[in-house]
């Protein structure tokens, strides 16, 4: 009690609370940030290297530049049509009351709760056109690059939904129902004057679907195992992302790859964050030609059947374009052939080892990352805590795979890869997955009165004492959500396992492992007990955010 | 409880200056209205008394303490805010017994003071409702019981009557005064409802951008203000400006260029000074027939209730207003041509301001 009362009086005092805030920012910059970024600094120190092993080896030169272009090619792609597709589906979720809305609502979501190497294999026997197709599976699909379009569609669409979702939430509808009052008709008003407003979500959507299909590693090398029926090699298609997992495994024995691996981790990195940038400029400013006005064709595309028949392509899509290949898998196992015998040791290993890391990543994430949240939403006004919240978003837009070999780089003098594989695996994880939590927390934080702790202080309640009794009674749901988010995406990371551990042997990496020896059953198996566990974290958070008081 | 007195505060945010060598004393247990236009510096100088807003220079003192980096939970001064801020995860037992279960109360004395302040504020029936379920005015009470749960030196009340219907707002104003009485509480109490300030304070401040220009009694602010900006926002005025031509000890006399020559109280503005006489719309009369040195044209009448509010066009001068009793309203007409008349005693007379009348009398 006493001693009790003495630590709460020490840790509300203003040095201790400006010691802590120092703590908790130079950890944001020394163990997410700066490991990241890390690798830039290779093309200072060591360009001797890439010039003589990368830029004048001409064939070097030709697969990375061209895994960069196909990996941008595919963001892009992804990226417009998750827009297209995803605009109708969130102005329903958005704007419209129908039966079901709440099951539409937990659908989109589903693919979230599906580790991406689970995903991508899912996805790859449904639409690969392989000489020997499951039962039920299309099969249709025989080029890379299609596929893995359709793939990184699925696993990203979830995104670009809940981004337009929570700004069409925000904009006042009034303003489309003044434009109405005035004569436009409904696409009229919707297309000049509600579309325009909600430029920042559509940033944001953009970002996280650019961005996570720029980091897609494990389901992408899964699904071009199953189309070939083989592991991949060099001369397959690559994208940056798995040229990177490809050729870190080899940089083991082959350390000559090194500057070609830490070439194509730069160029991948300086190019997204360049993307960040010119997407955020850009689709500010622009001033898309909006103005201009079609009344009678509008009026007609106002009227049904059209929007009916928008509303149900809409969802004809989500089904089979998202839902179906996401949970294709299971209809695999039921109709499997022989499902053989699984070694369960090798796979209980990797499943305790993932959930291991998994959950101390997240341990940490909110332990150090709501506080840099409540600095950052709290000091609005400040200069640092504008230039965090920019930072906060670097380790979400630069590719996994390029962050996992930056940071390899980063901790190499430790030495403990062979010794401590494990931590490293975490620390790579913490630094993609801390800004989940922080953006949720921030957002969360944003959205409360700040009336309501300056209440409480001047009631007597100290800092922590303000926090644990009114704010994080409020903000409760937010951090579920973001805990929830870096454990499902800690569980089903590949891309930065491999490049930071080149022989790691997490979950989703023996998956890969299990597709490539085309043990294609057990590979099956695995994934539906990565996705049942998955599944059951995100029910938890639904039922937590459920109990959240309005 | 203590006397809290504001010495010098300065507080600039990036282009607004919110207080500006703001200098203010309230009285132990007095009832103190801050009063002042939107965007006057009320709100800050009552965040900087309780802790939230830590001036650029300047001291905050209680008593003879200085507490100007004392952290707001060390200074008794609990802050209710516009909105209640009642924690909307707590029920109103909770919430009222957020203060004493930061402190640790024991158990008993917690029950005694649950059960007394539910019992005062009337909400011993709704202890388990959630602050939602409550209309306004039990919310303001449970804000309330929360604040005095705590055993606060000092009330800052912010606006806490402006969420309410205007019915409710009036009746509440005594119960909130009476209230703060029993407890001999020092409250400073913002607000921009000159009625409010009037009904409610023991002393008036009045604020503008950052500086409080009067400070005194309801009666003294409202009859004698320092200034054409009190005189107007402290009970509407109208204003004639002219030169002083006569200054004796019994009043004052102004002419303004068309030759029309007012009486006014007497003046420290020297004969041949520009000056502004203001006179209350309250205190202007309209005159039917007989000779007054202003006339006008009656513009507009709006009904309120006893009274009707006239407006009346007078040449050169702009709009006069003046409210004559209900019963009087058929003896007027929108277009009929009246006399203006006031008693000498009720018009004051005022330097004219450096900046023109029309800057003084700004309210934003």
């Amino acid at each position: 009690m006493g001693s009790g009362k003495r630590a709460l009086d020490l840790i509300s005092r203003r040095g201790f609370r400006k010691g802590w805030t120092l703590f908790i920012i130079s950890f944001f910059a020394f163990f997410v940030v700066l490991p990241t970024i890390f690798i830039l600094s290779y093309a200072v120190t060591d360009w001797s290297d890439i010039q003589a092993n990368v830029l004048s080896d001409p064939a070097t030169m030709d697969l990375i530049l061209s895994s960069i272009v196909v990996s941008f090619e595919i963001a892009a792609l992804v990226t417009v049509i998750d827009f297209l597709v995803g605009l109708p589906v969130a102005w329903m979720l958005a704007r419209k009351n129908f039966r079901g809305k709440q099951f539409l609502d937990t659908l989109i979501d589903m693919p979230l709760a599906v580790p991406t190497a689970a995903l991508g294999f899912s996805a790859a026997i449904f639409w690969a056109a392989t000489p020997d197709p499951p039962a039920f599976s299309l099969a249709v699909i025989s080029g890379p690059m299609l596929l893995i379009i359709l793939l990184h569609v699925v696993f990203s669409y979830p995104y670009m939904v809940r981004s337009l979702t929570a700004i069409l939430g925000e904009i006042d509808e009034t303003y489309e129902i003044a434009g109405r009052t005035l004569g436009a008709s409904r696409l009229t008003a919707v297309r000049t004057i509600t579309l325009p407003l909600f430029r920042a979500g559509l940033v944001t959507g953009a970002i996280l679907c650019f961005a996570r299909s720029l980091s897609e590693t494990g389901g992408t090398i899964i699904a071009l195992a199953t189309l070939y029926g083989r592991p991949m090699v060099e001369g397959d298609f690559q994208t940056g992302s798995t040229l990177i997992g490809l050729w870190r495994s080899a940089s083991a024995s082959d350390p000559t790859l090194l500057p070609a691996l830490a070439f194509v981790s730069i160029l991948l990195i300086l190019l997204a964050l360049a993307l960040l940038a010119v997407l955020k400029l850009t689709i500010m400013k622009v001033r898309l030609p909006l103005r201009k006005v079609w009344p009678t064709s509008e009026k007609m595309l106002s009227r049904r059947p059209y929007p009916f028949f928008k509303d149900l392509s809409a969802i004809v899509f989500l089904v089979v374009i998202v839902l179906v290949p996401s949970f294709f898998i299971f209809t695999f196992v039921l109709t499997g052939a022989s499902a053989g015998s699984l070694d369960w040791a090798p796979f209980v290993d990797s499943l305790v080892l993932s959930f291991l890391v998994a959950a101390v990543v997240t341990a940490v994430d909110l332990a150090l990352g709501i506080p840099l949240a409540l600095y950052i939403a709290k000091n609005r006004s400040g200069k640092l805590s504008q230039l965090l919240d920019v930072l906060v978003n670097v380790p979400l837009i630069v590719p996994t795979a390029a962050l996992g070999f930056s940071l390899a780089l980063f901790w190499s003098f430790l030495d403990i890869e062979a010794s401590l594989p494990v931590l490293l695996i975490i620390l790579a994880h913490i630094a993609f997955t801390y800004p989940l939590v922080v953006r949720n927390v921030v957002g969360a934080v944003e959205g409360v009165d700040p009336a309501y702790e300056e209440t409480a202080r001047t009631l007597g309640a100290k800092p922590i004492q303000s926090f644990r009794r009114v704010l994080y009674p409020l903000i409760k749901g937010s951090i579920l959500a973001g805990a929830i988010m870096a454990f499902t995406r800690s569980l089903g990371e590949t891309g930065a396992t491999l490049a930071v551990v080149a022989n790691a042997n997490t979950a989703p990496v023996y998956i890969v492992d299990l597709v490539n020896a085309q043990e294609y059953s057990l590979a099956a198996m695995a994934c539906i007990v990565l996705i049942v566990i998955s599944y059951l974290a995100m029910l938890l958070l639904r039922r937590f955010t459920r109990e959240e008081v309005v | 409880m203590p006397t809290v007195t504001l010495r010098g505060i300065t507080k600039r945010f990036s282009d607004v200056t919110a207080a500006d060598g703001l200098d203010l004393v309230v009285n132990d247990r007095e009832y103190l209205c801050l009063l002042g236009p939107t965007g006057a510096g009320k709100t800050t100088a009552l965040r900087v008394i309780a802790g939230l807003t830590t001036p650029d220079s300047g001291q905050v003192l209680f008593d003879d303490r200085d507490v100007t980096t004392l952290e707001p939970e060390e200074r008794s001064a609990v802050l209710l805010s516009q909105t209640y801020s009642l924690f909307p995860t707590m029920t109103v037992a909770e919430n009222i017994l957020f203060g004493p279960n930061i402190r640790d109360m024991p158990d008993e004395e917690k029950e005694r003071t649950l059960v007394s302040l539910l019992d005062l504020v009337r909400l011993t029936k709704r202890a388990s409702s959630y602050p939602r379920e409550l209309s306004g005015g039990m919310q303001q009470r449970n804000a309330l019981a929360r604040a005095i749960a705590t055993n606060p030196d000092v009330l800052l009340l912010d606006e806490p009557l402006r969420a309410l219907d205007a019915r409710l707002r009036i009746d509440l104003r005594k119960e909130l005064k009476s209230l703060a009485k029993a407890l001999g509480l020092t409250v400073v109490h913002v607000t921009h409802d000159q009625d409010e300030a009037l009904v409610m304070a023991d002393r008036i401040a009045v604020i503008r951008a950052g500086r409080i220009v009067q400070v005194g009694t309801p009666q003294e602010v409202f009859n004698s203000p320092t200034s054409p900006f009190v005189a107007n926002f402290v009970g509407q005025s109208n204003f004639f400006v002219g030169t002083v031509v006569a200054s004796t000890p019994e009043g004052s006399e102004v002419e303004d260029d068309q030759g029309r020559r007012v009486k006014a109280r007497p003046t420290d503005v020297p004969v041949g000074g520009k000056a502004a006489v203001a006179v209350k719309v309250g205190h202007t009369q309209l005159v039917k027939t007989g000779a007054t040195v202003l006339r006008g044209t009656v513009e507009r009448m709006l009904f309120e209730g006893r009274v009707v509010h006239v407006d009346v066009g007078v040449e050169d001068l702009g709009r006069f207003s003046a409210k004559i009793p209900a019963s009087h309203r058929d003896r007027y007409h929108v277009g009929d041509e009246v006399g203006i008349a006031w008693s000498r005693n009720k018009a004051i007379v005022f330097p004219y301001p450096e900046g023109g009348l029309e800057d003084e009398l700004r309210v934003d």
